[in-house]
């Protein structure tokens, strides 16, 4: 399982030596509700295999909110599929291990957990069945989970709507989801996925379908159930303001691969990953009035073949020659906090790349990201 | 077009009570009819008990002579044709009139109770749609509208409505019975005006279909005509002088269940394949999809050629004189053109994201493939379905034809075509010409039936050029 084809300096048991359990356990809260470790979910096709998933490790404890943000197509999707068992034909997961309540979900255990995670997906009108009015699907995984039936059922459906903040819930249990505005058919998905009584929530891009107003209220919504209900969220998304005010910690992915983990707050003031500070960069808003906003170069890649290198590199204004013969592996960074890691050569002491010199040489000179880069080395 | 429902609606039942209303009109109609239905019940009863060789047959030939002595208007005890000239006037039937004239009369009252239960059945719909559902408008309404402006559609359905109504009410259809005038001939005796001795003769109804026989230019009874024994012939008599049209009605009833039994056990067969496959996806669709090619690579006829020769003489060739065979090879090898007409339809509604919804809270797949997929996939069915059986019609008359498939004595319109094609070029050119004009119009009917539900059911033509364009699509 090398994945470094280069000997270079860095051998895997090093790697491992410096780095036990590339997520490390926080001190406080004991075991973790879900552990993902090194998940691997592929595509195997008659012409490429694609690395969907490689090798994504975090966890998620009980009450918190994990982020994981990413641009389109950088496997956070399949990541949450992955974790509900959802990965169809001709994907499958290939390695790694998902635990739930100390449960490798991986070993086929999914049946045993159905309802112990609900998912919400980004497009509302798509994840309602538009011949079945909304109590009906509500009833439907409340008959499953809770072993309601008739007018109890009924009932419950009504004061779930209510829950998510639909006006008048017993009059919209009996409409069908066209009848309902997509904020509505939102608050209707979170209710079906409520109806399971779930632990842990994954939240795929819940707001990006809606629009900006809308947005605040169901991420309002999410942030009140967490607090009565006591869930967990996973929410996947690739808008940074919407992580910012939503989760607790975020890890970010990159053809599939977590490149840096963080709690909130430390990602945005101290990004170490040249990925992240880019992402950040690209906000609106963020930048100067008058001054073009930053983007970053090219498109993910399409990870096609085992990761040998470093998959940002071609994009990297910081990028040396190490990074195209080394991947990277997640080292911590930062001083204050012990859960902050990003996978870069920049950031590993067995490398000895200045971030300055690419800083000077390329085309996206920035005051800040050299000055975060200088203060974690 | 709502605004004129509307008011047509409330004129029809100006009434408080509309639904109070809408049913006592449907007992009233229903207990015209009770004793056929109560006859019918039983008797299939009977006939699923002989069958199966169980116990309690005895008793429910008590229940059947019961069932047979409730009053019913439409049958042939009510209004008989049956009867002779006593030379100044005809007796024994329906108020003396003319057999010609009582057979028609029949008829004609069995089509307005047909069409009267039509009426009914839409007027409930009406109602429905008007007083008792909470929605204004559903998205099926629109299919309704467009189908009853889609003229093509419309002719298939009165076409397959009055075929099935010529199935369903055969036995008070037709002139005479297939028991009295074929089965047992011999057995029933028939009064008639001697027109040499001028006087009332008896005579065996066997004796009198051999002088009634159309096998040529002179001996021949024509549609329309009385043969010598005073015995009106609708669609005139066969080469062996049986009557036609009783021949041809009861024939429609052998076409409609085994056309109906084979399309229904090859719709649910390709459903749930079709429904496995759209779920499951990856190898198990490529395994139907060798399966059914393998089905299709062999050659239907020869297939039912072969299989009606081995299953000759055995109790399944039995069940409903071979149809039963029949309806179940055709299911055998037709599944597979309808599980690929809606396989594609089960895929793509497969990918849709209720589903995964529906799986990540842990619903079993079979109720996955029931409630969120199989709704979607119904609207093909019937397309596919009514189209289909168009074809099985066809199917089975060909094979009657080609003297296979249903046992002789049981009528089958292939079967007439068969008997008649030595005389088509003679004076008796009715007996093939007729069934066969039978068989065009019922297989165009279920086809142009099936085009107008395939324009209804697809929200692109719209009622803005749906006519036109479905009168030119399906002509």
């Amino acid at each position: 399982m090398s994945r470094i084809s280069d000997g270079r300096g860095a051998d895997p048991t090093a790697d491992s030596a410096r780095d036990p359990d590339p997520v490390r356990d926080r001190e406080t809260d004991g075991d973790p509700l879900l552990a993902v470790r090194d998940l691997r979910t592929v595509f195997r096709t008659e012409r490429e295999t694609i690395h969907a998933v490689d090798g994504v490790s975090f966890d998620i404890y009980e009450g918190e909110t994990v982020g994981l943000v990413g641009e389109s197509g950088s496997g956070k999707s399949v990541t949450a599929r992955s974790i509900l068992g959802l990965v169809d034909e001709p994907g499958s997961i290939d390695g790694g291990s998902i635990r739930f309540r100390g449960d490798d979900l991986t070993d086929g255990l999914w049946r045993e957990h159905r309802g112990d995670i609900s998912i919400v997906f980004q497009d509302p009108s798509g994840s309602l069945n538009p011949v079945y009015t909304v109590g009906n699907q509500i009833r439907e995984a409340l008959k499953i989970h809770q072993g309601l039936r008739g007018s109890a059922a009924r009932e419950r459906a009504v004061e779930l709507l209510e829950a998510v903040g639909i006006p008048d819930a017993p009059r919209r249990v009996s409409e069908y989801p066209h009848q309902l505005s997509g904020g509505m058919q939102q608050r209707a998905v979170i209710a079906v996925a409520l109806a399971c009584d779930p632990d842990l929530l994954v939240c795929d891009e819940p707001t990006t379908a809606l629009d900006v107003t809308i947005q605040a209220q169901i991420l309002d919504l999410l942030a009140d159930l967490q607090r009565e209900e006591g869930l967990a969220i996973l929410f996947i998304t690739h808008d940074m303001g919407v992580i910012e005010e939503a989760t607790d910690r975020v890890n970010v992915i990159y053809a599939g691969e977590v490149v840096e983990r963080a709690p909130t707050a430390e990602l945005f003031d101290a990004p170490a990953h040249p990925y992240t500070r880019a992402l950040l960069e690209s906000i609106p808003g963020r930048s100067g009035p008058g001054e073009r906003l930053p983007t970053i170069e090219g498109e993910v890649p399409t990870p096609t073949e085992p990761a040998t290198h470093c998959r940002f590199a071609p994009r990297c204004p910081h990028a040396a020659p190490d990074c195209e013969r080394v991947h990277p592996e997640p080292v911590a960074v930062g001083s204050a906090s012990a859960d902050h890691t990003a996978a870069c050569l920049l950031h590993d002491d067995e490398f000895d790349i200045e971030a300055g010199a690419a800083y000077g040489g390329g085309d996206a000179p920035d005051a800040a990201g050299a000055d975060d880069a200088g203060g974690r080395e | 077009m709502a605004h004129e429902e509307r008011t047509s609606g409330s004129t029809v039942l100006p009434t408080g009570a509309p639904g109070a209303v809408w049913v006592a009109l449907g007992v009233g109609l229903f207990a015209l009819e009770a004793g056929a239905f109560a006859n019918f019940v039983v008797g299939f009863l009977a006939d699923v008990l002989a069958t199966l060789s169980a116990p309690g047959v005895g008793a429910l030939a008590a229940v059947e002579r019961a069932a047979a002595s409730v009053p019913t208007l439409l049958s042939r005890e009510t209004i008989p044709n049956a009867g002779y000239w006593n030379g100044r006037r005809w007796v024994d039937t329906f108020l003396g009139l003319r057999p010609g004239v009582a057979w028609a009369l029949r008829v004609a009252l069995v089509y307005a109770y047909a069409f009267a239960v039509a009426g009914w059945a839409v007027l409930g719909y009406r109602l429905y749609r008007r007083e008792y559902r909470t929605a204004a408008w559903t998205p099926r309404d629109d299919v309704v509208d467009r189908f009853r402006s889609h003229g093509w559609g419309v002719f298939g359905l009165v076409v397959v409505f009055m075929f099935v109504v010529m199935a369903v009410f055969a036995p008070a259809l037709g002139p005479t019975t297939v028991d009295k005038n074929m089965r047992n001939s011999y057995s029933n005796e028939i009064s008639y005006w001697n027109a040499e001795t001028e006087q009332v003769d008896t005579t065996l109804v066997g004796d009198a279909n051999l002088a009634s026989q159309s096998s040529g230019d002179t001996d021949r009874v024509l549609p329309g005509q009385y043969d010598d024994f005073g015995r009106y012939h609708p669609f005139g008599t066969l080469p062996t002088g049986r009557d036609l049209f009783t021949f041809l009605a009861v024939g429609s009833r052998i076409s409609l269940v085994i056309g109906v039994l084979s399309v229904g056990l090859s719709a649910s067969i390709a459903t749930s394949l079709a429904l496995a496959a759209a779920y499951y996806k990856g190898r198990a669709d490529l395994g139907m999809v060798l399966l059914s090619d393998a089905i299709m690579a062999m050659p239907q006829l020869l297939l039912l050629i072969m299989l009606t020769t081995v299953l000759d003489d055995t109790w399944i060739d039995g069940v409903y004189s071979g149809g039963f065979v029949l309806a179940l090879i055709f299911a055998g090898t037709g599944w597979t053109y309808m599980w690929r007409s809606v396989r594609g339809p089960a895929l793509q509604v497969s990918e849709r994201q209720w589903i995964d919804a529906a799986k990540s809270f842990g619903q079993k797949p079979s109720v996955v493939m029931r409630r969120h997929i199989l709704p979607y996939i119904t609207g093909y069915l019937l397309v596919y379905g009514s189209m289909t059986l168009g074809g099985a019609i066809i199917a089975i008359a060909g094979l009657s034809f080609l003297g296979l498939g249903v046992a002789p004595p049981t009528p089958e319109w292939g079967r007439a075509v068969n008997l008649g094609q030595d005389y088509v070029t003679t004076g008796s050119w009715h007996v093939s010409l007729i069934p066969g004009i039978l068989i065009t119009l019922v297989v165009t009917g279920f086809n142009a039936l099936g085009d107008g539900v395939r324009d209804a059911i697809d929200p692109q033509s719209d009622s803005a050029s749906g006519a036109a364009a479905g009168r030119g699509g399906g002509a």
